[in-house]
């Protein structure tokens, strides 16, 4: 299974290598994209400098946060993104006449992304870092890749489930575009600011928050995190996001079993 | 029995959509009256936009957005890829009005989804409403703006004559807009150069002028002359849109489709 795995890095590699305007253009749109929201974030702070207690150094920092676990996700797992087109098209029966897992499978059918994305948000990440005056020390470089991780499995989570959902409802790009950008909306900005249903829902329900708000709070010594949770749940991200997958990986697998195909 | 099986899925894959969509703006209002309470409730209010003031801003350019986010040019990009565009430059109709014509259909049909959305947002917030002449110059406004937004998709879109990943570039240009055109942060807010900068830009005839006039920051004295650079726009981009397209129409005729 690793042998595959690294077959499928070395065709996009290839791939990359063959076409690099385009893998240059896409870059580009990537830094673009966080340009924008950063700039967007910038213009608002300048005007309001505190969002509940919470200012523009440590706003940049908690958008580094879910940028890294978002181009985790983005460079490693987005295919499982493009599963509702697969369904849709017909191509997704082909996985499951194959002797191998279907996930698995599905992680590696070659596509043209690169981690590129990733290594801006890990440089955006370490420079956040130091303008937040974020104390390095063991906790931190324990623990900062393995949130970076368990938020990048959030993300995998809520993936997989919209690709699930479409095994019935095959039309589902509004879903998945709401989706996408109601994430970006609730990860901008400290979930205290929400009322005590909606804080409930991105802690336990769906964990956005745990993608970087816990963390954040704490790696900056946020004294009150909210819900009357100790400021140290921002450690328990990883093992939120593996739980957070297993779930979503047990309605997978419920859905692979009543999957009937579109007959396309 | 089958069919109707096979309507009822169909029909359920649609009301789907439409919950998603009015679901989606429901969260949202509520994310915006949030985030500007909690903005407002700890700095000092800018002068001339108080908080329900703001909430009304933002709300009104979320609905706007409902609207205005409808890419009728789209089908050109399609047909563009596809081929179709080489008969359809045959039949004996102004391809661009065409276009259009499709594009107010869609943006009809859109525009069902705001009466929903505008009923459940004001369940969430409460929006000002300004006096009838103004409403009257906003509505004017945003139809002015509706169009110079209408002719930058178009040229977007028909910048796939010459390159096929006008997607990209299409993309690129709509999230400058959201920021450049006052639908997430009044362009009041910009600092110094780029506050004077963004004014300047054609993407602030599509959000920031109406919505302006709606919460007073543009006074009844400018209306005319915010209204005169919005037509101005209009204009420019419909000349551009003309030109552009003739040359497009010539080159898809030389190659040969």
């Amino acid at each position: 299974m690793l042998a595959t795995y690294l077959q499928f890095w070395r065709i996009n590699v290839l791939t990359m290598l063959e076409y690099r305007a385009n893998f240059v253009m896409w870059f580009v749109f990537t830094l673009f994209y966080h340009g924008i929201a950063l700039a967007a974030l910038y213009v608002t702070m300048r005007q309001f400098p505190s969002m509940n207690g919470w200012d523009i150094r440590q706003m940049f920092f908690l958008y580094a946060l879910w940028m890294a676990a978002h181009e985790f996700h983005n460079a490693f797992f987005w295919q499982v993104v493009s599963v509702p087109d697969y369904v849709r098209e017909g191509r997704f029966d082909r996985f499951l006449v194959r002797p191998r897992d279907t996930l698995f499978q599905v992680l590696t059918v070659p596509q043209q992304t690169m981690p590129d994305g990733f290594v801006a948000a890990i440089v955006t990440l370490a420079f956040a870092t130091a303008v937040a005056h974020v104390r390095i020390d063991w906790i931190y470089g324990l623990f900062v890749p393995a949130i970076v991780l368990g938020g990048a499995l959030i993300d995998l989570g809520i993936s997989l489930t919209i690709a699930t959902i479409s095994f019935w409802f095959v039309r589902i790009d509004t879903l998945r575009w709401v989706a996408m950008s109601l994430e970006q909306d609730f990860t901008r900005y400290p979930i205290s600011i929400y009322g005590r249903g909606v804080q409930l829902v991105l802690a336990f329900v769906l964990p956005f928050a745990f993608m970087n708000y816990f963390p954040a709070a704490y790696l900056l010594n946020k004294g009150d995190v909210g819900l009357h949770l100790d400021p140290r749940v921002g450690l328990l991200t990883p093992a939120i996001g593996l739980a957070w997958l297993a779930v979503a990986y047990a309605f997978w697998r419920f859905g692979l079993r009543h999957y009937q195909g579109t007959g396309s | 029995m089958e069919f109707a099986r096979k309507a009822f899925a169909r029909e359920a894959t649609y009301r789907m959509e439409v919950v998603t969509n009015v679901g989606s703006v429901v969260l949202r209002v509520y994310l915006l009256r949030c985030l500007w309470t909690a903005l407002y409730a700890e700095n000092a209010a800018p002068l001339n936009l108080p908080l329900h003031g703001m909430i009304t801003y933002a709300t009104i350019a979320l609905l706007m957005s409902l609207i205005l986010e409808v890419d009728g040019t789209r089908l050109i990009r399609e047909k563009i890829r596809e081929g179709g565009i080489a008969t359809d430059l045959m039949k004996p109709i102004s391809v661009p009005l065409y276009f259009f014509a499709d594009g107010i259909g869609q943006t009809l049909l859109q525009a069902l989804l705001v009466i929903p959305s505008l009923l459940l947002a004001l369940l969430i917030v409460h929006i000002d409403v300004p006096p009838a002449p103004t409403l009257a110059v906003f509505a004017l406004s945003f139809l002015i703006g509706y169009g110079v937004n209408f002719f930058v998709n178009f040229l977007m879109n028909s910048v796939a004559f010459w390159t096929l990943e006008s997607f990209a570039v299409q993309l690129v240009v709509r999230w400058a807009s959201d920021l450049l055109s006052g639908q997430i942060i009044p362009l009041t807010f910009f600092p110094g150069v780029f506050g004077r900068l963004v004014f300047a830009l054609p993407f602030a005839a599509i959000y920031s002028t109406p919505l302006l006039i709606y919460v007073g920051i543009i006074p009844r004295t400018a209306w005319a002359l915010s209204l005169a650079v919005q037509v101005l726009w209009l204009l420019l981009f419909a000349v551009l849109s003309t030109a552009l397209w003739r040359a497009a129409a010539r080159r898809v005729v030389i190659q040969g489709g």
